[in-house]
């Protein structure tokens, strides 16, 4: 934030310190409210005085998660799925935005367009003709049926997003690279792409947690509890109109805790290389 | 060495042109071809997951909305009868104006929300991490746990709000949050933009972490105030991630049904019924294919001419 | 991807890769349905207690067992209700159904009458020659052109659950008729935090239900038995719906925010002893049964009271239904038929706790049922009950009409947009009729 005279500086800081506070209750009461149900038991949920922390705080619902369920198979597969998905997904959508954003061909903005409109058609719409194709495939109850089915989301929008990043990095840098002798491929790998690093982190906690809360594809390609992911597995505490809300409000929680931490883990190392990059260029 | 940069964008100035960069120029006309094929090259695995996994089941919903076809049942061909038969239906133009109402405001708020928290995480703070992590929170759960949660909030009898609301002495009677047709959009909205800001406040805020401080520093002591500068030099520089975001969120919002059928399923008596949910009720709930992808399809006109309108400027090669 | 001189050579095998990639799936779809390598596949939807779901896991593999199958070549599959349409959609649009499956209600008459479904009177009629037999009103649910396509599985009431503690708190009985329901839930309730009567009146099935039992007791109804005749616009059914809008409006005895409750809705009020009375199949009861023995003691299962046409009690039915698409047909009776073993089948019912009512009229004699005395109408009202389309029978226009909620659309028409009841049904009447008519083109 731009350096200003001190009173305004002070103003400015407490305003945006004020809203920020405000932000958090509003975005953090909801999961608190979730946690709070996962270990509480079933008659205090139901009861009508919504307490806000548990008279008395039980692991019950979790016990019945582990026990009942094979909850750490669905980890295991919901990882193995996001991880490819993601990775997968950053290196087509680079490659794709970098040709988007600087180099000019017939057709550019068709395929550009031709990206976005793919998201007309909603998954509600496309998971029986998509499914039609994966069963053709025998790719259904398959990881990689699976993670396919993801990139066609995922990779549409990291493209585009690392197009408008890609493009706000200075031509000078990659114009010296050039200069200096080094191919597009190069200068993409060693100028733009350390100067996109928040970029790349934000497409790929994105890709991540799509493909990890992904339910209907999930629900759809996949029969087999070896493949089920944790989502399909938390919608089975629902049978027809009977909550089972502890035990689902347990798995939601552990289930957003991964996407959460890595998110907290890899933003120190993306701040660390951005300022290494700007030393640097 | 191809170089396709552009000199003359590079360096107006015809007298400062260095001779490594002349030497390139000459080569201009055949970089270009070179440089196309690069492209391609580039865009090839995007555009086979696209064309493969996308593309024909996008023209098979095309063709589908042409065809009387029930689930599980052969398609009939019938031209234009779906759509017809939707025109016809009073509830399609109310659907009409709440998926536009729905689709702005929700993409509203969540735009000036998200620029708002981006600006504010970017400045110096301790635990700026911690803070940026949470806010992330909502994106981390799966938006059927989110949607559902939130259904819990506002329930009439044993939900959060209405007790908090009763207990703090602000309310004496319960308020139906989700039945009162004059709360109910609102609150599909609340719950929309509640999930939906952390993808706003993160890309921007990215955006934010790649421009220069030098530059702030420099407008500084040129005497530009606060405002100035983020007019200045912010906002043009994130222009495109503005619009890339926005024109992302407004389909991603306009073809989500979680929401709402988790939440309302349209009601109270169609007031927050949206093109998606309605395309999910015929397709699925009726089990009329045919007539679920032309309830779709209908909507897609105005999200066509919005791609269009958004991407003109920032597909524009000319400008930066 | 490295260097950027492509030959035409490279450009023209890129070119007709993209040709493949884009044209590939319409062959391959066309060309093959999936080969499968299961001999036996079940779907599974939950059955309300971990213990029923392992006890029919184990019977689906011994069965298999005695079929001379090994275990790779059975495939059990959990799905939950949340997205069973979906998955189920897109399995018979890609060819391969599940090879047995349960089946709600008019579903049965839907894959039917497409032809998706496997004849299975003779199963059937095996069933109806145990002692006692079966309820007849379980055979309608399963019945398409005169043959049954499915195995009912269970027959469900919808009793009144009643907090019969309040009523002898207020020394009542429990109701006889509407008028006096009405009565008694002014007496007892004290809202905000109790409310008379849970009645559902969201965008949701339970709704249909709720809403069409209450119009039976006024002599109104749906359809004719001739499932033709459409009969939503009578007076009869004007005068269901004023009750109805007196007791939301006027009487206040329905909370404000029954409009917006899904399927869930009346089970939480129920619950959270914040409704008096609700109309709702045993899930509430057995849910109690497991995790609130406190309030299942004050609760009482009742019949509905009795309107001015007398009392019609509502039933749902679950049956198994198999697909045709299975190159093993007799593995996929011979699996039905061993779930309907009166042995095998009896474990089940009870250890549902109460959430499935058995067909076999039989089972009823045993000390499970015997000895609840909250179960002591349930023969009669299964015997006499009738499904959610009365007066005709489940058929796929009456399941178009529950699933896409035309009648509480015309509830909420009266409660929230203040439309006068006639005005309301006639539009009702137009968009099922147009549903039966569309439903008997096909």
């Amino acid at each position: 934030m731009p350096r200003t005279t001190s009173g305004t500086r002070l103003l400015f800081r407490w305003i945006g310190n004020g809203l920020l506070l405000v932000m958090l209750v509003w975005t953090l009461v909801p999961f608190y409210w979730m946690m709070a149900t996962s270990l509480k038991a079933d008659q205090e949920i139901y009861g009508f005085e919504a307490t806000l922390v548990p008279h008395h705080p039980t692991l019950a619902a979790y016990v019945r998660l582990f026990q009942q369920t094979p909850f750490m198979k669905y980890v295991r597969n919901s990882t193995i799925i996001a991880v490819s998905t993601t990775a997968v997904s950053l290196v087509f959508g680079c490659l794709g935005a970098y040709a988007l954003a600087r180099l000019r061909f017939r057709g550019r903005r068709l395929i550009a367009r031709g990206l976005v409109f793919t998201y007309l058609v909603p998954p509600s719409l496309l998971f029986i003709p998509l499914f039609a194709m994966m069963s053709a495939l025998s790719l259904v109850d398959t990881h990689q049926g699976l993670i396919l089915a993801y990139l066609g989301f995922t990779v549409p929008f990291c493209t585009w997003l690392l197009m408008g990043y890609f493009r706000s990095v200075p031509l000078e840098l990659e114009e010296a690279a050039l200069v200096d002798g080094c191919t597009r491929l190069g200068a993409l790998i060693r100028v733009v792409l350390p100067m996109s690093l928040p970029a790349l982190a934000v497409v790929a906690f994105f890709s991540f947690t799509q493909a990890w809360n992904e339910f209907l594809y999930a629900n759809v390609f996949v029969n087999s509890v070896e493949v089920r992911t944790i989502t399909t597995g938390l919608t089975l505490f629902i049978v027809e109109d009977v909550f089972f809300w502890g035990p689902m409000m347990g798995a939601a929680f552990l289930s957003a805790l991964p996407p959460l931490v890595v998110y907290l883990v890899f933003q120190r190392w993306v701040v660390k290389g951005l300022t290494l990059g700007a030393v640097k260029g | 060495m191809t170089s396709g940069l552009d000199p003359a964008v590079l360096y107006p100035d015809e007298r400062a042109v260095p001779t490594p960069v002349l030497r390139a120029r000459r080569r201009l006309s055949l970089t270009r071809r070179h440089e196309a094929r690069l492209a391609y090259a580039l865009l090839l695995p995007a555009l086979l997951v696209i064309l493969g996994l996308v593309a024909y089941p996008f023209v098979s919903a095309v063709y589908l909305s042409l065809q009387n076809k029930p689930v599980g049942a052969p398609g009939r061909f019938v031209g234009l009868a779906n759509y017809a038969e939707l025109f016809r239906d009073e509830v399609f133009f109310q659907t009409v104006r709440n998926t536009i109402v729905y689709t702005a405001v929700g993409v509203s708020l969540k735009f000036v929300l998200g620029l708002t928290m981006a600006l504010i995480l970017d400045q110096e703070r301790r635990f700026n991490n911690v803070f940026r992590m949470l806010l992330f929170v909502p994106w981390a759960v799966p938006v059927v746990i989110a949607a559902l949660n939130w259904r819990w909030i506002f329930d009439d009898l044993s939900g959060f709000l209405n007790n908090f609301l009763i207990t703090v002495g602000l309310t004496r009677d319960i308020i139906s949050w989700l039945a009162d047709p004059r709360l109910a959009m609102g609150c599909v909205i609340a719950v929309v933009v509640w999930q939906g800001t952390p993808f706003y406040t993160m890309t921007f805020l990215a955006g934010l972490q790649a421009i220069p401080r030098e530059l702030y520093e420099a407008a500084e002591i040129d005497g530009a105030s606060v405002v100035r500068q983020f007019v200045h030099i912010t906002v043009p520089r994130l222009r495109t991630i503005f619009l890339t975001t926005v024109m992302l969120s407004t389909i991603w919002t306009a073809t989500n049904l979680q929401f709402v059928l988790i939440l309302t399923r349209g009601g109270p008596a169609n007031r927050t019924e949206i093109f998606p949910h309605l395309a999910y009720v015929t397709a699925l709930g009726a089990r009329r294919l045919g007539m679920g992808a032309a309830v779709s399809l209908a909507f897609f006109p105005l999200l066509v001419i919005l791609i269009i309108l958004l991407t003109r400027r920032m597909l524009s090669q000319t400008d930066d | 991807m490295t260097k950027a001189n492509m030959t035409r050579r490279q450009a023209l095998k890129t070119a007709v890769a993209v040709g493949l990639a884009t044209t590939g799936p319409w062959w391959l779809v066309r060309g093959s349905h999936g080969a499968r390598a299961k001999k036996l596949v079940f779907w599974q939807l939950p059955n309300f207690t971990p213990l029923a779901d392992q006890l029919q896991k184990e019977q689906v593999y011994e069965f298999a067992k005695s079929a001379g199958l090994k275990e790779s070549e059975v495939e059990y599959a959990t799905v939950s209700n949340e997205g069973f349409a979906e998955k189920l959609a897109a399995a018979l649009e890609a060819g391969n159904p599940p090879d047995v499956a349960r089946l709600y209600e008019s579903n049965v008459q839907f894959y039917a009458a497409q032809g998706h479904l496997l004849d299975v009177t003779d199963l059937v009629d095996k069933m109806r020659r145990e002692p006692k037999g079966i309820f007849d009103s379980s055979l309608t649910a399963v019945r398409y052109s005169g043959r049954a396509y499915g195995v009912p599985l269970a027959v469900n009431p919808w009793p009144v659950h009643a907090r019969v503690d309040l009523l002898e708190q207020h020394k009542l009985d429990y109701p006889k008729t509407w008028d006096e329901f009405i009565e008694t839930c002014m007496k007892i309730q004290s809202p905000p935090r109790l409310f008379g009567f849970g009645m559902c009146l969201g965008l949701v099935e339970d709704t249909t239900d709720n809403v069409m039992n209450l119009l039976w007791c006024y002599g109104g109804k749906m359809v004719e038995a001739d499932n033709k005749t459409v009969v939503m616009n009578s007076p009869e059914n004007a005068a269901g719906v004023k009750v109805i809008e007196a007791m939301f409006r006027t009487r206040k005895i329905i909370p404000q925010g029954a409009i917006g409750w899904d399927n869930s809705g009346n089970n939480k009020a129920y619950q959270s002893r914040q409704a008096a009375f609700v109309m709702n199949p045993t899930s509430i009861y057995a849910y109690l049964n497991q995790s609130d023995q406190d309030l299942q003691k004050r609760t009482g299962l009742f019949p509905v009271p009795a309107g001015p046409k007398g009392t019609v009690n509502l039933i749902d039915t679950w049956a198994f239904g198999a697909f045709k698409q299975n190159p093993y047909p007799e593995l996929a009776r011979g699996l039905i038929s061993y779930f309907m073993q009166p042995a095998n089948y009896d474990k089940i019912i009870q250890s549902t706790g109460g959430r499935w009512v058995p067909v076999y009229k039989r089972l009823f004699d045993s000390p499970f049922w015997k000895s609840k005395p909250e179960f002591k109408h349930f023969v009669s009202m299964a015997e006499t009950g009738v499904p959610v389309s009365y007066a005709g029978s489940p058929t796929p226009a009456a399941g178009e009409v529950l699933n896409t909620h035309i009648i509480p659309k015309m509830i909420q028409r009266v409660l929230v947009d203040n439309w006068e009841p006639p005005r309301a049904l006639e539009e009702c009447h137009r968009r099922i009729d147009e549903v039966y008519a569309r439903n008997r083109k096909v």
